[in-house]
């Protein structure tokens, strides 16, 4: 066999195995259009490379012309396929130069077509024998068809397209390779070119053979796409080595990774996770599977405040309960952020569920104590009530009393008036109902009660709490003024613990003032709305606080008075603290001292 | 003087007093009520016999500062404290200020009645007593400054001797001013004349 045949064959069919590679590869990955590209480049490599085996060894002019035409074909699909690969691979070189060339290449194609024997020849007149690779092959001799300068152009252009990709990727910074691939593809271009012209303009005798070059173009791009392949599988190494220590981690840190993907409405979680949430170790999980391990009382707010993050792209930080497949209760932290779509649609979510559940436990024992401290300091506030409450008490109660007998004495007269009787028992229900009010009041801040949190109105707060105290300040002659806010936000906080913190101020202040003469005793309770806070100030006329004094009046067992213990502003500043907002001493100008406490206005949202 | 008594009712609480003194028009007293010490203080009717009940925690003037300002007044009126508690400091005070009665508004009705009918038996027997000493001192008051010279010895059982003697003057103008003296007071004999002294020199 000749060496012309086995090099060609073998050039063939190294661009046909190059080709069923990058059409498997594509077939897996069918958005990668620059594999399909090379798929096709190669494929019109291999056809390239038989027209021409084909050509060499012609025995007609006529037939050479028109292996020649064919030849086009193939030829074409390769310029347009390298030109969509630079473009699509490198994302580099100028569109419009890529359209110019592609296009003038069409059209030489359509001028192959029209003229006859084809584009390069007017007329093939006679066929050469040369001796090629110790073998005599076919070359032709004729008149050139100067049309054939239309392909030339094409092929110039697409070597300015391919520089000037070129010069923009080594602009850019790319790596080294992708300048060499560009090179080596400039480089093969301009050697066929330069063969082909010099063949077809009659100045060199010469089979024409392209498809070595462009193998060696391909070639070029086969190693240059396995090195990124190489590079990919070495980044998916390091990638798997982080996730391996980031495995290793949240298993450390007792930490649960999820995703959720909102299309099919699963949910990924890793190993930790689904034994954290109580989760089958394999399949799938349905998010209503994890929402059915919600606990009840959390079931709503966390599906409103997911679909809300998942909505708006936001971040979700929250603390819920999960009910384990044993029934017992566990608190999860989870802080997750979703993410959407570059068209904004809700896409997926990712989060990370620590299992906070000692934490939470050894919160709520702190919170009972404290919330047991505060009760002890409530009774005790309450017992300083105690006589004006009895008092209180005891107007109702007389009044009932002495009703109940004139209504005896009027029923035993012969004539009784049972008008003035049913009046009598009018007024009796009425003083029944103040007294159960009385009754009512104390018996709230009495009452050891669970610390509930709701949304409440500030100045309301502050009216009930006068009403409370209002029989003590008549008691010691104090006047007690409530300065509302009118435009007042809500705050969420405990009823009974704020109005134990206001009732202390309030008293507190009326002790500061026994020695002030009776037209002095004031004291005004200031409710003012300041951004997202809301103030209230207890503002007495009082003897004030010694400056050496101001900052210890919140220390526990700290007291100025004889009597007191000094754990009531102590216990005050914790309840307003764990409100989040904070208790404030300050003496005024114009006498007497001002206890203030801010509070956090409430959000429409949730809360734990 | 003869008009019937009348029981003053000082309450801030309008409910309470309403009822107070349904039971006691219903138990047959007159009564009027006042929602504050100063509304009854500024027309506090002096003449009219009674007695007055009073809350002892009132805002403002406080049932103790009723008494003393009755007191003040001249014509003290019994006065009954009424309270919703009696702690022991406030009733050892309105005791030492005089209280006729202490009790709690949840006191029996017995209690309360017995209380108001102790009052008004009390204003009457003071009234008819300082009625008694008025006259009295109005017979006094008509006496010479002589005249009350010689009575003071007369009733130190002197006789008109020494009493003549003691004053320089005669024997017998001592006669003429015990007459007059007699006569002015309305007294028949010297033991007479020494119960009436005893009772006026309490006045002077």
């Amino acid at each position: 066999m000749s060496w012309v045949t086995v090099i060609w064959s073998m050039v063939a069919s190294a661009c046909l195995t190059l080709a069923a590679v990058s059409a498997l590869t594509w077939w897996r990955q069918r958005n990668d259009w620059a594999q399909a590209l090379f798929f096709t480049a190669a494929l019109g490599t291999a056809i390239l490379a038989f027209v021409e085996l084909r050509s060499m060894h012609t025995q007609t002019p006529a037939e050479y012309g028109l292996v020649l035409r064919w030849a086009h074909v193939p030829f074409f699909v390769l310029f347009v396929s390298l030109v969509g690969f630079v473009r699509l691979y490198f994302r580099a070189g100028r569109t419009w130069l890529g359209w110019t060339a592609c296009g003038l290449r069409a059209l030489s194609l359509v001028l192959d077509f029209a003229f006859s024997p084809n584009l390069q020849y007017r007329q093939i007149t006679e066929l050469r024998h040369v001796r090629f690779l110790g073998e005599l092959v076919s070359v032709p001799v004729g008149v050139t068809n100067p049309w054939v300068l239309i392909a030339q152009v094409s092929l110039l252009v697409f070597i300015v397209f391919a520089l000037d990709a070129a010069v923009t990727v080594w602009r850019r910074g790319d790596r080294p390779s992708s300048v060499a691939l560009l090179s080596t593809i400039v480089f093969f271009v301009i050697t066929s070119m330069g063969q082909s012209v010099l063949t077809f303009w009659g100045l060199w005798s010469f089979p024409i053979t392209p498809s070595p070059y462009f193998l060696g173009i391909l070639a070029a791009m086969a190693y240059e796409m396995n090195a990124e392949a190489h590079r990919a599988m070495e980044q998916a190494n390091r990638l798997r080595k982080k996730e391996e220590w980031l495995d290793l981690a949240a298993d450390s840190a007792d930490v649960g990774l999820w995703l959720w993907d909102f299309k099919s409405n699963l949910l990924w979680a890793t190993e930790k996770a689904r034994a954290l949430y109580g989760f089958q170790p394999e399949g799938q999980i349905p998010f209503e599977t994890f929402l059915s391990s919600v606990h009840p009382d959390d079931r709503d707010w966390v599906v409103r405040a997911s679909l809300k993050c998942s909505q708006e792209g936001a971040d979700f930080r929250n603390d819920y309960r999960i009910v384990m497949p044993d029934g017992r209760t566990r608190w999860f932290r989870v802080l997750a952020k979703a993410f959407l779509t570059p068209t904004g649609v809700p896409e997926r979510m990712t989060g990370v569920s620590l299992d906070i559940t000692e934490r939470k436990r050894t919160e709520l024992e702190l919170q009972q104590q404290r919330s047991e401290l505060a009760h002890v300091a409530r009774v005790s506030t309450m017992g300083e009530l105690a006589a004006s409450v009895t008092h209180e008490l005891g107007q109702p109660l007389g009044a009932i009393l002495r009703n109940a007998e004139a209504a005896e004495l009027f029923l035993q007269s012969p004539t009784p008036d049972l008008e003035e009787v049913r009046a009598i028992l009018a007024d009796i229900r009425t003083d029944d109902q103040r007294a159960g009010e009385v009754i009512d009041r104390m018996r709230s801040m009495l009452k050891r009660h669970q610390l509930a949190r709701s949304l409440l109105d500030v100045n309301q707060l502050v009216a009930d709490v006068i009403t409370l105290a209002r029989p003590e300040a008549d008691a010691r002659k104090a006047l007690v003024s409530l300065e509302p806010e009118p435009s007042c936000p809500p705050v969420r906080g405990d009823r009974v613990q704020l109005q134990q913190v206001l009732l202390n101020l309030l008293l507190n202040a009326m002790d500061a003032m026994t020695a002030s003469d009776p037209d002095g005793r004031r004291v005004t309770v200031r409710v003012q709305a300041a951004g997202a806070q809301v103030e209230v100030a207890v503002i007495d006329h009082g003897h004030g606080i010694p400056v050496d004094k101001l900052a210890r009046v919140f220390e526990p067992f700290f007291t100025t008075k004889s009597n007191g213990l000094g754990m009531g502003l102590a216990i005050s500043s914790r309840i307003v603290e764990a409100h989040g907002g904070r208790l404030r001493a300050s003496n005024n100008d114009a006498g007497g001292a001002t206890f203030a406490f801010t509070l956090p206005a409430a959000e429409g949202g949730n809360s734990t | 003087m003869n008009e019937s008594p009348l029981v003053r009712i000082v309450d801030d609480d309008a409910s309470f007093l309403t009822a107070v003194a349904r039971l006691l028009r219903a138990s047959g007293f007159a009564v009027k009520t006042f929602a504050s010490a100063e509304e009854l203080l500024a027309r506090p009717e002096p003449d009219v016999p009674g007695c007055v009940l009073v809350d002892l925690q009132l805002p403002g003037l406080s049932g103790l500062d009723v008494q003393d300002a009755l007191a003040k007044v001249g014509h003290p009126l019994p006065v009954i404290f009424l309270t919703g508690h009696g702690d022991i400091p406030t009733t050892v005070q309105a005791m030492r200020h005089g209280a006729e009665d202490f009790l709690t508004k949840l006191a029996p009705k017995e209690a309360l009645l017995n209380a108001v009918t102790r009052a008004l038996d009390r204003d009457a027997r003071a009234r008819a007593g300082r009625a008694r000493l008025d006259a009295l001192r109005t017979r006094v008051s008509a006496l010479t400054p002589r005249q009350l010279e010689v009575l003071q010895h007369v009733v130190k059982g002197k006789p008109n001797k020494i009493i003549a003697c003691d004053l320089g003057i005669h024997e017998r103008t001592v006669k003429l001013h015990r007459t007059a003296i007699t006569t002015k007071l309305g007294v028949s004999s010297v033991a007479e004349l020494t119960m009436l002294w005893m009772e006026v020199s309490t006045l002077l």
